[in-house]
């Protein structure tokens, strides 16, 4: 029995344990009262029948929360916009007070014996509210006279940014022989990881600690999280998880329920378990992207790229939570230039609350976006100014010669191969072979397009000073790994032993991780910005050199022989003077015989640090339209990825076909609608929210064309967030190489069937659709 | 209400509510927590379990509804310490890497073993038919389609 990776035995036998599978005898259940108002004022709370409700213990209000001396929840960091402007914050409070301003925002917290008396209980509270005017939507958010939700941001503007040189890129577009701009939305978007958000807090007195169970993408970043709201210093604070069932970004930090459960554990002395329905997760767990790019490019009459520009409008939700603010500047202006060499950028973006569920991070948070309006941007300039997409690509190329690259808004990409990249997806592709393909489409009916776009994005910052990892031998030898980057499916424990295995020379099935361990605490980053492989992976290569010295003199003693002697290859230190195999030993032979000593002598830590990478790719999506229904198959997809060094293909691979059918979720189905009247979430469920569903998309070629980093010792540039990045520009731009060259204006996603369909049939009624 | 039903080949008895779901009664009552609740409209399939030989969403039945009944769980299909090897699609699904966060696996492998006893060759269009009722967010089911296929032929007895 050969099993992939480490994880699978317990997950394909239902052995594993998400935070709903945990259960503590006494466990007490909360249920949240949520606003079903977008935006009012509450009146009056009744709870008198509520409280006298069969097994109801507690009901939380706002007041309790501020008695407690619980804060609001996270909002970032602070940010700067133009002219030195402050950033304007609305954090959002644990539960609501005097005002609700979304759908779904926490009011009350019914805790009761079990989730059904929970439940039923909730329904008798009594909340009288005074409906308030709503706006839905950043650019009527913004109009004058629209209705305001914080009276501390004048105009709902939260920030106003910029980055760049807007002197510089209007003279460019002054001298410019052709000018294209196009608006593209990456529309809001539900993350729905399968495992519903769960917690469950149990108060361990004997310890004065509160132990959180929560699916995290890694303990510190959760644990600063619950001490930010709480007030609680972090010492009395402990996060567990097993299994973690998808995260995306949405679950590096606390939400409001978080700290209901913590307070309930502590003040009740009982443990408190919440698990969201997935309704709840619709209208409560932040959204994603929600952006609006405006993108302008200054070519000149050759088809050289002059200076680019950006205008972006940044939905927050209703109040600033965790990385909204970040997305919306650094993220979006980091790497504006995509691929390209541009004398000249700029970007402004606007930071604007409304009246919907707040944004965090979702699969690339504003990377996916940013290359997503670049490619289509230089789609819709060959289109319009009669340039082949492929040549205008290469033409603008930053070549292989000119890293480091600093880019006009201060980036500096480390390395990378653009041309030898898109040359190996266009053999890959047969990209020549398509005017043929497209021709036996026709034959059949069928509309066949192509779509090509060459992305490039940032991997995550190291918030951390570094990133620590450490091991124990325990008395059989066994190497168990620890660290504090939190998976949730990308495969930690395989990679990080495959690391240290292939290093030890030592099989990586007898070497176990354990992320986030309590009784473990390091310094070091959570999973986020595709970095999690680089950078506890380049600790855990450090790790290996460590573990080979300090076993160096041990190994030494015990063979007769100076350690200066010693060479260590395929997991044995050998004494090079000597020919005989007894004048070696094994690291798991050594780590046996000194495993009397407590602590293992060969126990150990390593930090690196990791700069920021570069990952890049093309991807080219090949798809068919039936003009009949509207509705389109992607017939082929190729990814050729830049990642660096890649540690494991197959988990590479599960990456890219991960993010890229996300990206095939966000391309044809998946859209977060608000009603514009009464700011009701429509899509609130799988019945209206269209999740991509198996077989959507087949016959997907994925390909590598490394170009290792020096800014980390493995030499990996991050793969969680690529497929996203490339997916979303290949399969519109695919999309509007059928439809731009009928005279349909371009199209934002999701290009669902009646859309498509509806542009078909309004532009082209004499050609018999 | 009591019930008495046949859970991964143990008779077992219950104490039930009449509206407590099945789903519910495996995982409170008796511990089988590997049927997992992914959503509120029977449409995410986590808790896919079969019932008299037949996949059922284990969210879309009443506990009451499975007195008398015969039910596997993910857990049944290779009981812990029985020493038996994986079950075939289970293999599958590791060998392929039709899993990353393993949220929605049993669910899946259970619809899929149902899938294959109903049609044990199946085509791309019965695949996609077969996990309808079944959503991952991790893999993009490329490696669960690929799994499917290669158990499908483990199981003809193709190695």
């Amino acid at each position: 029995m050969k099993l992939s990776r480490q994880e699978d035995l317990r997950l394909v036998t239902g052995r594993g344990k998400f935070t709903a599978d945990w259960h503590f005898d006494g466990q007490l259940h909360a249920y949240m009262v949520r606003s079903d108002h977008a935006h009012a004022k509450i009146v009056s709370i009744d709870l008198e029948q509520a409280r006298a409700a069969p097994g109801v213990e507690a009901i939380l209000t706002a007041q309790d929360m501020a008695n407690a001396g619980f804060g609001a929840i996270p909002s970032g960091p602070d940010l700067t916009g133009v002219n030195g402007q402050a950033q304007k914050k609305a954090p959002m409070p644990v539960l609501a007070q005097d005002v609700v301003r979304f759908v779904g925002q926490p009011v009350l917290a019914v805790i009761a014996q079990s989730p059904q008396m929970a439940r039923d209980a909730a329904e008798l509270v009594m909340i009288e509210y005074e409906e308030l005017p709503l706006v839905v939507g950043v650019h009527d958010a913004l109009q004058d006279g629209a209705p305001q939700l914080h009276a501390s941001v004048p105009a709902n503007l939260g920030l106003e940014f910029e980055s760049g040189d807007a002197r510089a890129v209007e003279q460019a577009f002054e001298q410019a022989r052709h000018v294209t701009t196009l608006r593209v939305s990456s529309q809001r978007l539900v993350g729905n990881p399968m495992e519903l958000r769960a917690c469950l807090a149990v108060h361990d007195a004997a310890r004065n600690k509160t132990v959180v169970y929560t699916p995290n993408q890694g303990m510190n970043g959760m644990l600063a999280s619950l001490a930010a709201v709480s007030g609680w210093p972090l010492e009395t604070l402990e996060v567990q998880a097993q299994d973690v069932g998808g995260s995306f970004g949405l679950r590096s930090g606390a939400g409001p329920e978080h700290a209901i459960v913590m307070l309930a554990a502590r003040q009740l002395g009982r443990p408190v378990k919440w698990v969201a329905s997935r309704t709840e997760q619709f209208i409560s767990e932040w959204h994603g992207r929600a952006l609006t790019i405006e993108g302008s490019v200054a070519l000149d009459a050759d088809g050289r790229i002059l200076a680019m520009r950006f205008n972006d409008w940044v939905d927050l939700g209703a109040y600033i939570c965790y990385f909204a603010g970040f997305i919306g500047t650094n993220n979006l202006s980091v790497t504006m230039g995509g691929v390209y060499q541009v004398a000249a950028l700029h970007m402004r973006s606007r930071l604007v609350y409304t009246n919907t569920v707040p944004i965090s991070s979702y699969r690339g948070a504003g990377r996916p976006d940013m290359a997503y309006a670049i490619e289509r941007l230089i789609d819709q300039a060959a289109a319009e100014h009669g340039f082949d997409p492929i040549a205008l690509r290469r033409k603008n190329f930053i070549p292989k010669e000119a890293f480091p690259y600093t880019t006009a808004n201060g980036t500096v990409y480390d390395c990378g191969d653009f041309h030898g990249v898109l040359d190996q997806a266009l053999v890959l592709s047969d990209y020549a072979g398509f005017p043929a393909r497209r021709q036996a489409s026709a034959m059949q009916g069928r509309l066949r397009g192509i779509g090509v776009a060459c992305y490039l994005e940032s991997s995550g910052m190291s918030r951390a000073p570094k990133d620590q990892v450490s091991c124990e031998f325990d008395a059989d030898g066994t190497l168990t790994l620890f660290g504090v980057t939190g998976p949730s499916g990308q495969g930690h424990e395989t990679a990080f032993a495959k690391i240290v295995g292939d290093g030890l020379g030592l099989s990586a099935e007898g070497i176990r991780y354990r992320p986030s361990d309590p009784g473990h605490v390091l310094v070091g980053n959570g999973t986020g910005g595709s970095r999690s492989l680089y950078g506890a992976g380049s600790a855990f290569k450090h790790l290996v050199a460590r573990i080979i010295e300090q076993g160096r003199p041990h190994a030494a003693s015990v063979l007769g022989v100076e350690g200066q002697l010693l060479d260590y290859q395929d997991g044995r230190y050998r004494d090079r003077t000597a020919k005989a195999e007894a004048s070696s030993i094994s690291l798991p032979e050594l780590a046996r015989a000194l495993a009397g000593s407590k602590p293992h002598p060969l126990n150990c830590q390593a930090d690196a640090f990791s700069g920021v990478t570069f990952p890049n790719g093309c991807h080219i999506a090949e798809l068919e339209i039936d003009p009949q229904t509207g509705t389109s198959e992607v017939v082929a997809y190729f990814a050729c990825d830049d990642l660096g060094y890649v540690v494991s293909p197959q988990l590479a691979q599960g990456q890219v076909h991960g993010g890229v059918v996300q990206g095939v979720g966000q391309a044809f189905g998946e859209h977060a609608v608000y009603d514009q009247e009464s700011g009701q979430l429509l899509t609130g469920s799988f019945v209206d929210y269209v999740m991509p569903r198996a077989g959507c998309i087949a016959n997907v070629h994925t390909a590598y064309h490394p170009v290792p980093t020096a800014l980390n010792a493995l030499g990996s540039k991050g793969v969680g967030e690529a497929g996203c990045s490339g997916s979303l520009p290949a399969l519109a731009n695919a999309m509007m190489s059928v439809l731009l060259p009928m005279g349909i204006a371009p199209m934002d996603m999701p290009f669902s069937p009646v859309k498509v369909w509806q542009a078909l049939r309004d532009t082209a009624p004499t050609q018999g659709l | 209400m009591n019930i008495e039903l046949v859970v991964n080949g143990q008779p077992r008895v219950a104490l039930v509510e009449e509206n407590t779901l099945l789903v519910d009664l495996l995982r409170e009552q008796f511990g089988l927590t590997g049927s997992h609740v992914g959503c509120d409209t029977s449409q995410c399939g986590c808790c896919t379990v079969h019932v008299n030989g037949q996949a059922v969403k284990a969210c879309t039945m009443l506990a009451v509804q499975a007195d008398g009944c015969d039910v596997l769980t993910v857990e049944g299909l290779t009981p812990a310490g029985s020493g038996q090897t994986l079950h075939p699609v289970q293999q599958a699904f590791s060998t392929c890497h039709g899993l990353q966060c393993g949220f929605c696996t049993p669910g899946m492998i259970m619809a899929t073993v149902d899938l294959l006893k109903h049609c044990p060759q199946p085509n791309d269009e019965q695949i996609r038919e077969g996990l309808s009722g079944n959503l991952c967010r991790c893999t993009g089911y490329l490696n669960i389609v690929e799994a499917v296929k290669v158990a499908a032929q483990t199981m003809r007895g193709q190695p």
